[in-house]
């Protein structure tokens, strides 16, 4: 974070709105990590203590019983690695489409450039339900329903990964992709030698978005993978576990499914958030 | 497109030049499900039993939550990928077969069905004379309701006719004890309507009469008068009668926990009671559904469950399903002369409807739970089978939420009803 | 030279153009034209059959079409509008706690907010469906310790909607708050000592100075924060079902009902042009309206 001792609010203040202040961020904390809390806490409790009126808060015998009947409901494993493969292949486009549409937008010259860089822009606002009916149609005719690459090959490219590569290709100095130039070096060596290392924190913070955003993504997924459960993300699996035994006491049961559901995403988040909000606030300055 | 068309010829290429015996081995199936995933493992091992004496033949499972299942079926259209076995409810099936989705049973599948299941089953299970799936489910409405309730209210018996039903309501509504008389269902398209269309039915009523739908009788008028009346009086509270995606939610949890004395319900939820109530489950009971001021006897709403099989998905699938299917539902697949379908139909508590599998499953379905239920089957009516009926219980089951929210009278709500019903049904006949 | 990279400009630009144009133009045109044929969504695009604004006139129509549409688009409209604007003012006084210096653990609270915008809806919904429920859950419980009586949530028409908005609200502040931090870093702290030079409060500082220079900022998030809204499946899908009497029907939901499981391609479609349209109508009239004040 830039945040230069000029842009600060100013200091002096009487102590009594400190402890005011403080008071207040705890408990915008408390309130905000209150649901993910009691979550975890759910999946710990015995089917009777998640039944029990008034609600227990914490269990007082502890178990992961949950966590072991999750896998013997759905296949934990196999979800779990669909899960990377669709969040890990999609990243993977998007980084390569991106990072090449991105330095053409920021670096070189052609016709009708603003243009297309509008039209692909635009698709950013369009809410994926927009497209949903004949897409699926599509993706049907080109035999890819009901598979993993159904889900991949649609989101390889998007606008929002073009924009913030653009953004920050464009401060990338001239001088240097010339000088490559003169050594005879091709575009795309180029691109990928001497441009990329010089927006890694840009290029590794649309890798975390893209990888988080498809990690979770659900209504394309439910919608092109009709009931091939072999194929299923995990946030699909997490569907399925509601009608365990048609519903009953499995509180503990979804708890547990949603924990594991949500972790890989967080941990990536807590381990690198640095880059995940200084681009936020990049795009959002720049743009 | 292009692409994928040269990658299929790469691969019908690749696959001309195996020897003929890898092609034996080659045919693979697949089943689709709403079924939880406990069911589906029955189903499985029942597939793998098939598997011993068919090696050629694989069957895989897939499952979806019933919320999902219509659409999943829908999607697969036109594309051969599609799961090659749906477990269909019988209402879907007039479009499935206009559009052509899925294939009529063979000659050998249509004869041993119409011999060996009641003609009533056989034809909600046909679309203009031609059959096309195996039916294996029976799902029927009664009236379940909670005797340790009954008792502190001081009910002898259950209520058989309507005034008798609305007095015990009154009796069993205790509102500082959160605890309400008659639950009614919400926010699932069959839990709202298929009770409402049990007291219709009992009341002398019909939906539909030849294609058209009649909600604007005089026996209708009495049934969304009945609504009207126990939301008025308290003896039945909206906000307690929600259901969520998977048919669970508030609805079942507040008849598990005695907040509900009683209930129009489906047979097939015996297990989430059992599972839910434990010992207490011993406390419920079924009875007919009580009978209205214009209505000559109990009547109740069944509907039945099929399994088809997908019109695009290749010749020698189509053919490895129907002879899986067949044997599925043969008398010798399961044990003592039930049909391994029916074996697991039962593990839920749902009743199977070949003749020879009530037989075999005598004992069972004469617990005191699913004795109500099969007492009731003689005089059910099957829910209307027409083009247009999932959309058509769509919108009764709006009309009634409002009716049961209070945002309509049951004058406006027969109305709409009636109104919405001839426009659907008017469209989807074209 | 410039020929050369005209080549290179056309490598660079394939693979992105191809299939953002493949996978989301050409779609997007298809529902425009859909939107004007009869078409079942089993059948191929060919079996389409023109039949004029028809699709336009049965959605706004008196019929149930008509009226769930015109229920989904409302309750859509009223949800989006809830959103934002608990969104907005909520994202600035997060935004201010974490980027003043006075007390320390502001990374901290940031780290907090944003995590819950990088968990999975579905399971965002599945815990709040425990929270929210009538008896074994904890919010009645905490209302019933500060005195107020056990709330339906989402089981009453009435506040059904209302409470899937707190749950998006909750899930998504945490990023507007991002950009809120990201907006307060442009303003010149000189602003600020200048203004106390002259005397002016906290609130007069912030009336004056953080508030018109966050203008581009907020109009920024407010435009992110419709089409997030607008997107909203998940607990519909898997809570609600767009009940109870269709108080939660939102347009992705009821869009996908009628396209795709009752296969009504030409009317989903229909649906989702007048989606794409009420979208570009409410973000121009937000430009409009922050350009003339710009302008002002």
């Amino acid at each position: 974070m830039s945040r230069g001792s000029s842009s600060r609010l100013p200091r002096k203040r009487p102590s009594g709105r400190k402890a005011l202040l403080a008071t207040l961020m705890l408990l915008v904390a408390v309130a905000s990590a209150f649901p993910l809390v009691w979550m975890v806490l759910s999946s710990l409790k015995t089917p009777a203590e998640s039944m029990q009126v008034p609600p227990v808060w914490i269990p007082h015998t502890p178990s992961l019983d949950a966590y072991e009947k999750v896998s013997g409901v759905v296949n934990v494993g196999r979800s779990m690695w669909n899960s990377l493969v669709i969040a890990s292949i999609t990243t993977a486009g998007i980084l390569i489409t991106s990072m090449m549409a991105g330095y053409a937008f920021a670096k070189y010259h052609f016709p009708a450039k603003s243009l297309l860089f509008s039209l692909l822009i635009a698709t950013m606002f369009l809410p994926p339900i927009v497209t949903l009916i004949p897409l699926y149609r599509l993706v049907g005719s080109i035999g890819l329903n009901a598979s993993l690459a159904g889900i991949i090959v649609p989101n390889l490219a998007n606008a929002f990964g073009i924009f913030l590569m653009r953004q920050f290709i464009s401060g990338v100095p001239d001088d240097l992709i010339d000088a490559a130039r003169m050594d005879g070096a091709s575009e795309l060596l180029i691109l990928f030698k001497i441009v990329a290392p010089s927006v890694a924190p840009a290029i590794a913070a649309l890798a975390l978005f893209a990888f988080v955003y498809h990690w979770n993504s659900y209504l394309w997924p439910l919608t092109v993978l009709q009931g091939n459960a072999d194929a299923y993300p995990i946030v699909i699996s997490l569907s399925r576990l509601l009608s365990y035994n048609r519903g009953a006491v499995n509180t503990g049961l979804v708890m547990a499914g949603a924990t594991l559901a949500v972790l890989p995403p967080l941990i990536l988040f807590v381990l690198l958030q640095r880059f995940f909000v200084d681009s936020i606030v990049g795009s959002a300055i720049k743009g | 497109m292009s692409f994928a068309w040269t990658s299929k010829l790469a691969l019908a290429a690749g696959l001309a030049i195996l020897p003929a015996t890898a092609w034996a081995q080659s045919v693979n199936i697949s089943y689709l499900t709403h079924w939880s995933p406990e069911t589906v493992a029955l189903l499985e091992a029942a597939a793998k039993d098939y598997a011993k004496a068919n090696p050629d033949v694989s069957v895989t499972v897939r499952a979806v939550p019933f919320g999902d299942l219509l659409t999943t079926l829908r999607s697969q259209g036109g594309n051969a990928d599609g799961p090659t076995i749906g477990g269909i409810y019988d209402l879907w099936l007039p479009e499935l077969a206009r559009d052509k989705l899925v294939a009529p049973a063979p000659d050998a599948v249509a004869s041993e069905v119409k011999a060996s299941w009641p003609a009533g089953v056989t034809s909600a299970a046909s679309v203009g004379g031609t059959l096309y799936g195996i039916p294996n489910e029976i799902d029927v409405y009664a009236l379940n309701y909670n005797k340790a309730l009954f008792k502190q209210a001081g009910i002898a018996a259950p209520p058989k006719t309507w005034d008798e039903f609305k007095d015990a309501a009154k009796k069993l509504t205790n509102k500082e004890a959160g605890q309400q008389g008659f639950g009614m269902i919400n926010s699932w398209a069959a839990g709202v309507v298929h009770p409402f269309a049990s007291l219709l039915v009992s009341n002398g009523g019909e939906l539909v009469k030849d294609g058209t739908p009649v909600l604007d009788s005089q026996q209708a008028a009495q049934t969304f008068q009945l609504y009207e009346d126990l939301i008025k009086s308290g003896a039945s509270v909206p906000a307690m009668a929600t259901a969520d995606a998977n048919t669970t939610g508030p609805f079942l949890d507040n008849f598990v926990s005695g907040k509900t004395g009683m209930i129009i319900m489906a047979n097939w939820w015996e297990s989430a009671l059992k599972t839910g109530m434990g010992d207490k489950f011993a406390d419920i009971a079924t009875a007919p559904i009580p009978v209205g001021p214009s209505g000559d006897k109990p009547h109740s709403i069944s509907y039945s469950w099929m399994t088809v099989v997908n019109a695009n998905a290749g010749a020698a699938e189509q053919k490895a399903a129907w002879e899986f299917l067949a044997w599925l539902n043969n008398p010798k697949s399961g044990k003592n002369g039930a049909s391994a379908m029916s074996d697991i139909l039962m593990s839920m508590g749902i009743l199977p409807s070949r003749l020879s599998d009530i037989e075999a499953h005598k004992e069972k379905l004469g617990s005191e739970f699913l004795s109500g239920y099969v007492s009731v089957l003689a005089d059910a009516k099957p829910f209307p089978v027409v083009p247009g009926g999932q959309e058509f219980s769509e919108s009764l089951q709006q009309t009634l939420e409002a009716l049961q929210y209070g945002q309509v009278s049951a004058k406006d709500a027969q109305a709409t009803a009636q109104a919405d019903a001839t426009s659907i049904l008017e469209r989807a006949a074209k | 030279m410039i020929q050369r990279y005209r080549a290179s400009a056309g490598i660079m630009l394939t693979p992105a153009v191809t299939l953002i144009g493949i996978f989301i133009l050409l779609p997007m045109m298809l529902t425009v034209w859909l939107s004007f044929q009869d078409w079942s969504t089993q059948t191929p695009f060919s079996s389409a059959s023109f039949v004029g604004l028809d699709n336009f006139r049965e959605i706004f129509g008196a019929s149930s079409v008509g009226r769930d549409f015109k229920g989904a688009l409302t309750n859509t409209a009223i949800y989006t509008a809830l959103s934002v604007i608990l969104i907005l003012p909520l994202s600035v006084a997060f935004g201010l706690m974490v980027y003043q210096h006075d007390v320390a653990g502001g990374t901290a609270l940031r780290t907090v907010l944003f995590s819950t915008y990088m968990v999975p809806m579905i399971a965002v919904a599945l815990a709040w469906s425990k929270l929210y429920s009538p008896s074994e859950g904890p919010l009645n419980q905490m209302l019933g310790l500060i005195g107020i009586g056990p709330q339906p949530f989402l089981s009453s028409p009435r506040s059904a909607l209302v409470s899937i908005v707190l749950l998006n609200v909750w899930q998504q502040v945490g990023y507007f708050t991002v950009l809120a931090i990201a907006g307060l870093t442009q303003i010149p702290g000189s602003l600020y000592e200048a203004a106390k030079l002259d005397g002016a409060n906290r609130f007069e500082q912030f009336r004056f100075i953080t508030l018109p220079l966050m203008r581009r900022t907020l109009l920024f998030s407010a435009v992110i924060a419709i089409i997030n809204a607008v997107q909203v499946f998940e607990p519909v899908a898997l809570i609600t079902q767009g009940g109870p009497v269709g108080s939660t029907n939102v347009l992705t939901y009821h869009i996908r009902r009628v396209g795709i499981e009752r296969a009504q391609g030409g009317l989903g479609s229909a649906m989702a042009v007048m989606l794409m349209l009420s979208l570009i109508v409410v973000v121009c009239a937000l430009f409009a309206l922050a350009n003339r004040k710009d302008q002002e």
